[in-house]
């Protein structure tokens, strides 16, 4: 029986206050690789929402507003781009490939995204990934309309089924597109971007619901709106687009492209390179983060001060015992050893439980976790990150441990063989 | 080359004659000192022999516990010398005459002897866990050491409590004192310190205890101390503190600080 299994018997025979110690650095220890999990999950599913394209251009506004409409699919945008200003940046010889993105409707709370077949073709995410299908096709008929994973689930549509779109983002929306109702022909397989969310539809089904709404309302008094046997494709030439993402032939031409884009004189447009755009708006969103992570620093030294606070209240409890100790023997290092060790063993105990507890945790609520986030957040497990925190906690209830253990040794000197209390 | 030989072999016989006689304990011209300067304790001479039962009485705060504590190796004398089992206390580090206390010595307390979370067993044991030289002494492997614990306990009528495996905290005080007299006398100690280990017990246990202590450590020396001059008829020699600590007589050591010696109880 060392020193360390004594510590251990002495800790245990106070179990209560030790039980309670080991808990709140368990807690805390957790918290702490919980945020910081949640931090690494949130920036790689973030960074890795769009890839493989070389510039985002949409009306003229701040970079991080056109990544979020744009991308994200969250907000609306200023103004919208013409069709010709789209045609003329898409004819440009260095130009690869583009993709038209017109946004504005939506259903049952999904954005509805009117684009072309290119999208799925050259839209990519995660490490260059290219979206597929779990099921069907990409639209090819004015009224077909492609579901991202997540918005299939939650709609709870297979192929074949038919819905309305709503004009404007409100679920509720009064002002529903009636009689036109989509075709679903494809769903796509999850990726973890907000394309999962989004309702894909072609640029001339959007035309086609919108013909009669000039106004941006719906036309008063008609109650007949065109079917889709009435509409002609070659009629449904947009006027305008939300945005369009642009890959170039050759990437040494995306400043250039970029410069022409916000010069342009023919219209006020923003080009935007995402992944500038992503770091950008990640240092917003990053401050958040930053925030919980500094707060769960202080859960931890919090966690950690009641450790040294239970063991410096135990010493006088103790100062019998420990006299007992060093009448049969027991050096005072030994003492101060003693003392150290309890510090690192409720402090090892608290740190290896939080690891394991918020690794189990995440493993098993992984999917309510991503749900409830609306992102996914990676993959989770023991990283050398995970060590490095347990393995500091331990380290500082080590050297926090030093404190009673030097008082302890100092009073082991000065109470002689026997303590009077 | 044979008379050499036989030189030697005389020369060992003189140095282990010498250990033999040589005292259990001896104190020559100690001064001891707090470390604020106030001195309480200055000792000409004073001696205990081998397996001698010394009764050293007198009343609190006349030094009795700052003797124990340098004898015990927990104090180091501010001046003067302290030999105690042919360790030279006084030129020794702190932590060899803790070792010296691990191997050679058991101490008894007046109360509280125990450490509550261990058991019975462990708490007898604790000795040979700071000792391997005592651990040896008792037992060649742990099995052996928890049987003569337990033939000790058995010895000092703990058996019910051995066998009822009961904390050492719920015990009553006199069967605690019965478990702290078995472990000091583990492992056979040369030098036994019992500081009032009877002031705790009633009338009736106080006489049996001493007679049970005493039998057990029969190869010890015992250092009995209590301000009860009516326990030393179980001892052979009987010491007054006022004999031994001339800081007690102002006169004859007026550097004495007795104020503090008498505030120290």
């Amino acid at each position: 029986m060392n020193l360390a299994v004594l510590a251990w018997k002495s800790a245990k025979a106070r179990a209560g206050t030790t039980i309670l110690t080991v808990l709140s650095i368990a807690i805390s220890t957790a918290l702490l690789l919980g945020v910081e999990k949640i931090r690494d999950g949130a920036r790689s599913s973030f960074e890795q929402t769009v890839s493989g394209t070389d510039l985002i251009v949409g009306a003229r506004s701040g970079p991080v507003n056109l990544l979020l409409y744009s991308v994200f699919r969250i907000g609306d945008p200023t103004a919208n781009v013409s069709w010709q200003s789209y045609e003329a940046f898409a004819a440009r010889p260095d130009v690869a490939w583009t993709v038209p993105l017109s946004l504005g409707d939506s259903h049952n709370g999904f954005r509805v995204l009117g684009t072309t077949t290119r999208y799925f073709e050259h839209y990519r995410y995660g490490q260059k990934r290219q979206l597929s299908f779990a099921e069907g096709l990409p639209f090819s008929d004015v009224f077909d309309a492609v579901l991202g994973a997540e918005a299939a689930r939650e709609l709870g549509y297979v192929i074949e089924d038919e819905f309305d779109i709503s004009h404007g983002l409100k679920s509720a929306s009064f002002a529903d597109h009636k009689n036109r109702p989509f075709r679903v022909v494809g769903i796509l397989n999850r990726t973890g971007t907000p394309v999962d969310r989004t309702i894909h539809v072609s640029l001339e089904g959007i035309e086609a619901v919108h013909i009669g709404w000039n106004n941006g309302a719906l036309p008063i008094g008609r109650s007949l709106q065109p079917t889709s046997n009435d509409v002609d494709k070659n009629q449904l030439q947009p006027e305008s687009i939300t945005a369009f993402l642009v890959g170039l032939k050759n990437k040494s031409a995306v400043l250039r492209y970029q410069r022409d884009a916000n010069t342009f004189r023919g219209e006020a447009l923003s080009a935007v390179i995402p992944g500038v755009a992503l770091s950008q708006l990640w240092r917003v969103v990053g401050t958040a983060e930053k925030a919980l992570r500094g707060v769960a620093f202080f859960v931890i030294a919090a966690g950690l001060t009641g450790l040294l606070t239970t063991i410096l209240t135990s010493l006088n409890e103790r100062r019998r015992e420990i006299a007992v100790l060093r009448s049969v023997g027991a050096k005072s290092r030994d003492v101060f050893f003693l003392l150290v060790c309890e510090a690192t063993i409720v402090t090892a105990i608290g740190a290896i439980l939080g690891t394991a507890s918020i690794n189990l945790g995440l493993a098993l609520f992984s999917q309510q976790i991503e749900i409830a986030a609306g992102f996914p957040l990676g993959e989770f497990g023991l990283s050398l990150y995970d060590l490095y925190i347990a393995a500091g906690v331990i380290l500082i209830g080590f050297i926090l441990g030093f404190l009673p253990g030097w008082l302890a040794y100092r009073r082991s000197l000065s109470d002689g063989l026997m303590a009077r209390i | 080359m044979l008379g050499f030989t036989s030189f030697l072999c005389q020369l060992k016989c003189a140095v282990t004659s010498y250990q033999t006689l040589s005292p259990c304990v001896h104190i020559q011209d100690l001064n001891y000192s707090w470390p604020n300067g106030a001195k309480v304790l200055s000792i000409d001479n004073f001696s205990i022999q081998k397996k001698e039962r010394l009764f050293l009485h007198g009343p609190s705060g006349s030094g009795k516990s700052t003797l124990l504590g340098l004898i015990a190796g927990v104090f180091a004398p501010s001046s003067g010398e302290a030999t105690i089992l042919n360790h030279a206390f006084h030129k020794l580090t702190a932590a060899a005459r803790d070792r010296v206390r691990a191997d050679t010595m058991g101490v008894i307390f007046q109360q509280f002897n125990l450490v509550p979370y261990l058991t019975l067993v462990e708490n007898v044991l604790l000795p040979c866990r700071f000792s391997r030289a005592r651990a040896e002494r008792v037992g060649a492997t742990e099995q052996q050491r928890i049987n003569k614990a337990r033939e000790l306990l058995e010895n000092l009528g703990l058996q019910e409590e051995l066998n009822a495996n009961r904390p050492a905290a719920e015990l009553s005080v006199g069967q605690q004192q019965r478990v702290a007299a078995a472990r000091a006398l583990i492992g056979s100690p040369a030098l036994v310190i019992a500081d009032e280990p009877t002031s705790a017990l009633d009338a009736d246990t106080r006489d049996t205890f001493i007679d049970t202590l005493l039998a057990e450590a029969k190869e010890a020396a015992v250092l009995f101390v209590s301000h009860d001059a009516s326990l030393s008829k179980h001892f052979d020699r009987l010491t007054a503190m006022q004999d031994v600590n001339f800081c007690l007589h102002k006169k004859t050591s007026p550097t004495c600080d007795n104020a503090h010696v008498l505030a120290e109880t």
